[in-house]
């Protein structure tokens, strides 16, 4: 009998440890919703401290702006997208089906500095090869322009050995390559087109994600390396990086990684950062919501969240008058770089 | 004299080969029960590494099984073998999203058979299984985190009744099954870890150990195979109840579904051995 009962008692304590799995649970009223928006965001989200964001009174404030009765779906929304655009960061959306909230002012808030028809029209002539988000052209002085528009899609290891291989054909003793208005995409892209610029394996940086709900629940960093793209063409000469404040998300890492290359300056102006990887989750109306959640540093174990900047003294903007008789001056002055490339490869 | 001695010989001939045909002497041949069901029904889910939400809609599963009594013991040893193959297509509540799971999922158990004399064609079987099984939840409308990898090796108890009956001459067996890991190991990432982590080569505390308080599965199986001629029509219900914790990451697995399926029971006989019809023929369920 003892047995039986020890046994009943057992068998009954195995749905009792399940039940300990719990799970927080929302209505699908205004109120729920919110709660679960503040709750996703409270867990996940990764820089807090960096950017001394107070999420509770954050949560608080616009609690209180709340009202059932008289708000419209659209107006809770830009409620809810008004708290969101406190982070200050361009990884956090919150997406429904009439609209998506963005944070603008990483770029809205500078110049804009890149014109795709000022480059296509007096430095390409209309006359360029293009594969995916890569064009590239010899430009006039022997120097090898590569234009990447996006990393959202993969770049052909084909494009790139071509490309590569025409501006070694053509003489080239470096080469411009263009990241400006580059939003960014997939990490692996980026380790793509870095893997072509250096030999053997270089240390890449440091990602860390969060083990817990706490704002300070982090994993140790991890480094991660990439090995050279061997088997295919590569680009050990001078490399000019042209970037502005739109340069963001992968395409910022791709410059964090790539500013530490040997034969890679950086010209223009600070990337846009956006240097957490993003994590997607839900709310019980469907809506969906976006935001950084591991932070990636670089080699240096520095946060390029808020962007990285130009090498010392390659810090440029475009000019808008010159800009409308045909010169881009920031791929002008990218481009006179390029033609020193013996002068700052012996400095650095 | 020679007539005696060859009338002697021809009686302890006689005699032992009438020792070697008794039914209890003879290896008893044991007969493969080998069913396959498919299962429909709903499921409910939810994996907190995805999305807070509940997701609820259909599960599907194609299963077969095989029952064996053991050769070294075979009216008190029987083997159980499971191949379950398993499709789940949830929706979150607000119906704008889909999350598909698949899962394959192999189990090998060995049980003991206890007859119950006081209730004919009442058995009680109980013993342990193993179980590898593999598969992911996806959920596509996830940027970085569309995935949650399912991996789990498992060690645990099982338990069946089987009541061997006839209703209106129609012989039928039912059986309830229940099944439960006690321990073993299972794959979950970090709590805001991306598989882009792991790609990369951070693989530390991928695989955790199991035990019911962080890997709770109750797999509930209620079946009557119903004897029709030579073949056997099985229909049943199941319940599987899946729940795990493990670095703040919920998962939850409920699935209700009604069984429909054939068996058939069959033996294997070499060529040359022929068949003998003296031997017994011991079932691994019916």
């Amino acid at each position: 009998m003892k047995i039986t009962l020890r046994t009943l008692l057992l068998s009954a304590a195995f749905p009792l440890l399940a039940s300990c799995h719990h799970v927080e649970e929302w209505d699908g009223g205004m109120q729920g919703n919110f709660d679960a928006l503040w709750t996703i965001v409270d867990e996940h989200y990764c820089f807090f401290d960096e950017k001394g964001i107070d999420w509770q009174e954050t949560g608080k404030r616009y609690r209180a702006r709340i009202n059932p009765e008289e708000m419209k779906a659209t107006d809770f929304f830009n409620l809810c997208g008004q708290m969101l655009n406190e982070l200050c960061d361009g990884h956090v959306n919150l997406s429904s089906s009439f609209n998506t909230s963005y944070y603008r002012r990483w770029w809205s808030d500078y110049p804009q500095n890149f014109d795709e028809r000022l480059i296509q029209q007096y430095y390409l002539e209309f006359d360029y090869a293009q594969a995916g988000p890569l064009s590239y052209k010899v430009l006039h002085d022997s120097i090898g322009y590569m234009r990447v528009s996006t990393m959202s899609g993969g770049i052909p290891e084909g494009a790139l050995d071509v490309s590569l291989m025409s501006f070694a054909d053509a003489g080239c003793n470096s080469i411009v390559i263009d990241v400006r208005d580059n939003g960014g995409g997939m990490m692996t892209t980026a380790e793509r087109l870095v893997s072509r610029f250096f030999d053997g394996r270089i240390l890449a940086g440091y990602i860390s994600h969060k083990t817990g709900p706490g704002h300070n629940d982090f994993s140790e960093p991890y480094p991660f390396h990439y090995d050279t793209a061997s088997g295919h063409v590569r680009w050990l000469r001078p490399v000019v990086l042209l970037t502005n404040r739109s340069t963001f998300s992968a395409a910022n890492n791709f410059v964090s990684i790539m500013r530490l290359l040997p034969n890679v300056r950086i010209a223009g102006d600070t990337t846009g950062g956006g240097s957490g990887m993003p994590y997607s989750s839900e709310l019980p109306c469907g809506w969906a919501v976006r935001m950084s959640a591991c932070p990636v540093y670089d080699a240096e174990m520095r946060l390029t969240e808020h962007g990285v900047p130009p090498s010392d003294g390659c810090r440029i903007d475009l000019d808008p008058q010159l800009a409308l008789q045909g010169t881009d001056t920031m791929l002008e002055f990218a481009l006179d770089l390029a033609a020193d490339w013996r002068e700052w490869i012996e400095k650095k | 004299m020679r007539r005696r001695l060859l009338i002697l010989l021809a009686s302890i001939c006689a005699l032992a080969s009438t020792a070697a045909e008794s039914p209890d002497s003879l290896r008893p041949y044991r007969p493969v029960v080998s069913a396959y069901t498919l299962a429909i029904g709903s499921a409910h889910i939810c994996n907190t590494y995805l999305t807070p939400l509940h997701y609820t809609g259909l599960t599907g599963r194609l299963h077969y099984e095989r029952m064996q009594a053991m050769a070294f013991n075979p009216e008190r040893a029987v083997m159980q073998l499971d191949i379950d193959i398993e499709a789940d297509r949830t929706r979150n509540p607000a119906r704008n999203a889909t999350m598909t799971g698949l899962e394959l999922r192999f189990a090998w158990a060995m049980m003991r058979r206890h007859s119950i004399a006081s209730v004919p064609g009442l058995s009680l079987y109980w013993g342990g299984y193993t179980e590898l099984g593999g598969g992911a939840l996806l959920l596509t409308r996830n940027g970085n985190n569309p995935a949650q990898a399912i991996g789990a090796w498992a060690i645990g108890a099982t338990g069946a009744a089987v009541f061997n009956t006839t209703i209106s001459r129609l012989p039928v067996t039912f059986r309830y099954q229940a099944r439960m890991p006690l321990t073993g190991a299972f794959f979950s990432p970090d709590y805001g870890e991306l598989y882009y982590e792991i790609y990369l080569g951070n693989r530390s505390g991928l695989v955790h150990a199991a035990w019911p308080g962080s890997y709770f599965r109750i797999d509930n199986l209620l079946t009557a195979d119903l004897h029709l001629g030579n073949t056997v029509l099985r229909v049943g219900y199941t319940c599987d109840i899946f729940s795990s914790k493990c670095n703040n990451i919920v998962s939850r697995d409920i699935s209700h579904s009604f069984v429909l399926g054939v068996a058939t029971e069959w033996l294997s006989i070499g060529r040359s051995r022929g068949i003998d019809s003296h031997a017994r023929i011991i079932s691994a369920i019916y």
